[in-house]
């Protein structure tokens, strides 16, 4: 099966829980849950913030120290950028569950043991992100990923798992919508030059500015047929719709 | 995690009354399942199930192991399942509940203990290497009646998985990655669907299907029949709850097995169409490697 590059998303899939996203993006669907403000237990709770509470489950296997490991990267980013001032003693609790990850024909995985990669963080990023819109947790800015891969001094964004084995090294960077660096995960062997190039690939990628009238032709010519889609506009364009069908009944 | 709340004693009440009046709340007759919906993903053996709110995935997976020493001649099968707080905040992680060692026994006992899946066949070399399939059971939302969604799940993610082809030359095993030979689907002998009854009233008298999550809380007692399209029953699981007529049991029985006909017959259609649709071209029977039965 070939893995389709363009993003996607499906909001509410789960009419339990308080926000829900179904986000799938070059071969990888997450689902998410996110429910809160809820009660915190009393080893969770802060007297002055609310706990962010992220749970990474395979899709195969049960979660081990990589998903511990991915688990405690985002919760960081994400404390970030939830006011998680504005509920003290409360949990935010945010659960991904990977539900298909593309995988390597040429090699027989051991399925599990779980695993789990960099590649595979942009997804659970943005899912996360997608799934608090769709909780309607306050934050302080949305957020855009990008993974890119450097294998024999070509860049490769968005990498497939072959790429990824083949890489000399992987990173992993997210950007606020207000054009900060958010996160930054690098494996691999790389020099300073080459991470730079990466920050500014993926700046591009990540922080594009809206398409108005004479950007938007800019844009045809260069960047979008370079550099993927546009996350941003994406992210922008389903919200909006998103807010409209749920204010339909006014 | 905090609990879920119970329904209070008016909405217990209006459940039982409508009930004895033969009204459900959601309008449905007694023996009537929610709409039903298998979907298969893009790899081999990933099923999700929707059954009204209530949504079960599984994911079948296998890998090579050494088989266990008392039984060298048998693969290994395993099905697993956590509930997670996707389904409800009160689930913790790592901490199983009640539910959910309930839903994994019933699993065990329908799925594999039935025999659906022939184990010997994932022996690879006797005493030294088999197959060890897994399935994973992610239940995404919880409206009730999980233990028959999360049946059609794995059962139809077992159908569904396709696991690498091997050969066995001089004593060498090869395994064959999807890029050099198709993969072979398990040997699967019969299919096993769960049928689950909720009773109400003081004596059990009212029987229902298909319960919802509210209508789980306030009945009396519960039974679940695991049975296959040929009326064959794999196992029958009264737990607890109030003493109900055996004629009744009886009259439950002949109606869980219309019903497993009928999940039967979906799960059939479900996965034909997923055939027809990932045979592009009509190359899958020329790509087969493996041999008929």
């Amino acid at each position: 099966m070939t893995a389709s590059s363009a993003p996607e998303v499906a909001f509410g899939v789960l009419p339990r829980a308080d926000g829900s996203a179904r986000y799938s993006h070059a071969g990888y669907t997450v689902l998410a849950s996110v429910n809160g403000p809820i009660e915190a237990q009393r080893r969770d709770e802060h007297a002055y913030e609310a706990h962010v509470d992220v749970i990474v489950r395979p899709a195969a296997g049960v979660g081990g120290t990589r998903e511990r490991h991915l688990e405690a990267i985002l919760q960081s980013s994400l404390s970030q950028l939830i006011l998680i001032k504005n509920f003290p003693r409360c949990l935010i609790q945010i659960v991904l569950q990977v539900e298909n990850s593309p995988e390597n024909d040429y090699v027989n995985t051991k399925l599990v043991q779980a695993s789990l990669n960099f590649a595979l963080m942009p997804a659970l990023i943005q899912t996360a992100i997608l799934t608090l819109l769709s909780a309607g947790v306050p934050m302080r800015a949305t957020a855009t990923v990008t993974a890119i891969a450097i294998s024999h001094d070509k860049t490769i964004i968005d990498p497939s798992p072959r790429d990824v084995e083949t890489a000399r090294s992987v990173h992993v960077l997210a950007f606020t919508s207000q054009d900060d660096l958010l996160l930054a995960e690098s494996e691999g062997d790389f020099t300073v030059k080459e991470w730079d190039d990466v920050y500014e690939t993926a700046k591009k990628i990540c922080c594009r500015p809206a398409p108005d009238g004479a950007a938007m032709q800019l844009d045809d010519d260069e960047s979008s047929a370079a550099v993927g889609p546009d996350l941003r506009q994406f992210l922008r364009s389903m919200m909006e719709s998103k807010v409209a069908a749920d204010l339909h009944w006014k | 995690m905090p609990r879920d709340h119970e329904p209070s004693l008016n909405e217990k009440q209006f459940v039982t009354q409508a009930l004895q009046e033969n009204l459900r709340l959601d309008g449905r007759e007694l023996d009537q399942y929610r709409p039903l919906e298998l979907r298969f993903g893009d790899q081999h053996g990933v099923a999700e199930v929707t059954l009204g709110k209530t949504k079960v995935l599984a994911r079948a997976t296998a890998e090579l192991t050494v088989p266990y020493p008392d039984r060298p001649l048998d693969g290994i099968f395993t099905i697993s399942t956590e509930l997670s707080p996707m389904a409800s905040p009160s689930f913790e992680v790592n901490r199983p509940t009640e539910t959910e060692i309930l839903l994994s026994r019933l699993l065990e006992k329908t799925v594999r203990r039935s025999g659906a899946l022939d184990t010997e066949s994932l022996c690879l070399v006797a005493g030294k290497q088999c197959w060890s399939v897994r399935v994973d059971v992610h239940v995404l939302s919880h409206d009730g009646n999980l233990t028959d969604a999360a049946c059609v799940a794995v059962v139809a993610a077992l159908r569904h998985f396709r696991r690498p082809d091997t050969s066995i030359a001089q004593g060498v095993l090869t395994v064959y990655t999807p890029a050099e030979r198709e993969p072979v689907p398990l040997s699967w002998l019969h299919s096993p669907f769960c049928v689950t009854w909720s009773f109400f009233g003081e004596e059990g008298t009212t029987a229902l299907l298909d319960a919802t999550w509210l209508e789980e809380q306030v009945r009396v007692g519960s039974c679940t029949f695991s049975m296959n399209q040929h009326g064959e029953i794999c196992q029958i699981a009264k737990l607890g709850g109030v003493p109900v007529d055996a004629v009744a049991l009886l009259q439950c029985a002949s109606v869980s097995l219309t019903r497993v006909k009928e999940i039967s017959d979906l799960v059939d259609r479900r996965l034909a169409e997923d055939l027809k649709r990932r045979d592009k071209g009509g190359f899958m029977a020329e790509l087969r490697a493996e041999n008929d039965r």
